[in-house]
């Protein structure tokens, strides 16, 4: 029986997509059949960065309305055997589907797939409805910054709200340096501010622009962030990794004249 | 006559029937001993009382109504005296008197509070956990965080100016107590004084204070 992780954060461009993308990649690494369902209906982009825009025929809106049949909407990714997509429809908007049909959407799939991940739309309204419905879990993902940390208190309070069994928390974006100035909150800042258990801290890292824009996420490799992003996929599937010292390490010129 | 005085119980309060064919000094004698032997059971609640059965002038009322308190610990609020009208704005007064009793009571509410989470309570209450930014708790009687005060609070909803707000972590964006509202200082947060705190109202402002004796003293519930 599969689990739906649904991945959200109230704010937009916290990383929400990235996350997906790299967490679902991380775990059909890890030998997982995983689906990931863009829920941004009129906003897509998690096929951008995957990578697998040039596929789309049908989309998430077809499925529901019964327009084509789920197998013939997936995506089979170019790089991992099981690891697929269901994107969204880019002419509709978020009212094209709702709680019911997203739930049972859900189900359908628990049958086939590991791991069914869905990529939240930002906001509180109809779409992070959707995404929601058929939720086991969810990650919140936030950046050290006090307005996404306020989306995100509000998220978690939706979540509670509505049940939601197990709701994990990964800070993004995190800059060492800036902490150590003392200009950043930390990842325990954070923890402590909103009161659910941390999943995973993902540092800044230029490398997840150019893994962006190239269409291939980075999970798994020897950035900061694909190391990691695949801490995270460890740790979802129950794993205890420790946390990657993220002190970025200074090389010979740095360590000579580095303030510190 | 078996039964000079009948103490009987309505909806907001008691009837006391009066036998019409005594005169007023007996019955007197009657009325106290009655309420002296049913005092334990009548209690001590807020009640409204009524006289039935032989009309008495308004200073005759008020000497029984000496006697009744003199043998009883019954709060009578007012005398029923079956004007309709005036019935209404008694039911009113009683109404007033049992929320009074109810702010000084209270209950608790256990979780965070998170950004656009609002609470709302008749009775005083103690929140067992945080209040978040962006979060309300309202209260017509005090409010007590064991926690973290980040968000808003409203204490005395919207009359009672001895209302008090604590918090072990008083940081709170806003502050109203009856209906006097105190936002925090625009200071950075670093440079806020933190800590155990009581808000209470001091001559129309919110006063923030660290715990001592000299606080408590002048605190009235």
């Amino acid at each position: 029986m599969g689990e739906v992780i649904v991945i959200t954060s109230g704010k937009g461009g916290v990383g929400k997509t990235t996350t997906t993308a790299n967490v679902g990649t991380g775990l059909a690494k890890l030998e997982r059949k995983v689906v990931l369902i863009d829920t941004d209906i009129g906003l897509r982009n998690l096929d951008v960065v995957m990578g697998l825009e040039n596929r789309i025929v049908f989309n998430l809106v077809d499925v529901i309305e019964g327009t084509c049949r789920i197998k013939q909407a997936l995506i089979k990714d170019k790089r991992y055997p099981n690891l697929y997509l269901l994107p969204a429809a880019q002419s509709k908007d978020k009212t094209a589907v709702n709680p019911e049909q997203m739930k049972k959407l859900c189900d359908e799939l628990r049958d086939e797939f590991d791991y069914i991940l869905m990529d939240c739309p930002a906001g509180i309204e109809q779409g992070f409805q959707n995404a929601i419905a058929g939720a086991d879990r969810a990650i919140v993902v936030t950046t050290p910054e006090v307005s996404a940390v306020r989306d995100a208190d509000r998220i978690i309070g939706l979540l509670e709200a509505h049940e939601m069994k197990h709701t994990h928390l990964l800070v993004n974006r995190l800059r060492m340096d800036m902490v150590k100035r003392g200009d950043m909150m930390s990842s325990d800042d954070v923890v402590e501010v909103l009161a659910i258990d941390l999943i995973g801290v993902v540092p800044d890292d230029e490398n997840i622009v150019i893994s962006t824009n190239q269409g291939e996420p980075l999970v798994g490799n020897d950035t900061m962030a694909g190391k990691a992003y695949m801490n995270i996929c460890r740790r979802l599937l129950g794993e205890d990794v420790p946390y990657l010292d993220l002190n970025i390490k200074k090389g010979f010129l740095g360590k000579l004249f580095g303030k510190n | 006559m078996e039964n000079p005085v009948v103490i009987k119980g309505n909806k907001h309060g008691i009837t006391v029937f009066l036998d019409a064919k005594l005169d007023f000094e007996t019955l007197k004698k009657f009325v106290a001993e009655k309420f002296r032997d049913s005092s334990k059971f009548l209690g001590e609640a807020p009640v409204i009382l009524g006289f039935e059965g032989r009309p008495l002038l308004p200073e005759q009322e008020v000497e029984m109504l000496d006697i009744i308190n003199a043998n009883c610990d019954l709060k009578v609020i007012m005398i029923d005296d079956h004007d309709a009208e005036r019935e209404e704005r008694y039911k009113k007064q009683l109404d007033e008197v049992l929320m009074e009793i109810d702010r000084a009571q209270g209950s608790f509410y256990k979780g965070n509070l998170r950004s656009g989470q609002e609470v709302f309570f008749e009775k005083s209450v103690v929140v067992l956990g945080d209040v978040h930014p962006g979060a309300s708790v309202v209260s017509k009687g005090n409010v007590v965080i064991l926690g973290a005060l980040k968000g808003q609070v409203a204490a005395g909803a919207y009359e009672n100016e001895n209302a008090f707000v604590f918090a072990t972590d008083m940081s709170p964006v806003m502050i109203q107590i009856a209906n006097v509202r105190a936002r925090c200082s625009d200071e950075p947060e670093k440079n806020k004084e933190k800590g155990m705190k009581l808000a209470f109202l001091e001559e129309g402002r919110i006063c923030l204070e660290p715990l001592s004796k000299k606080v408590w003293n002048d605190i009235r519930l």
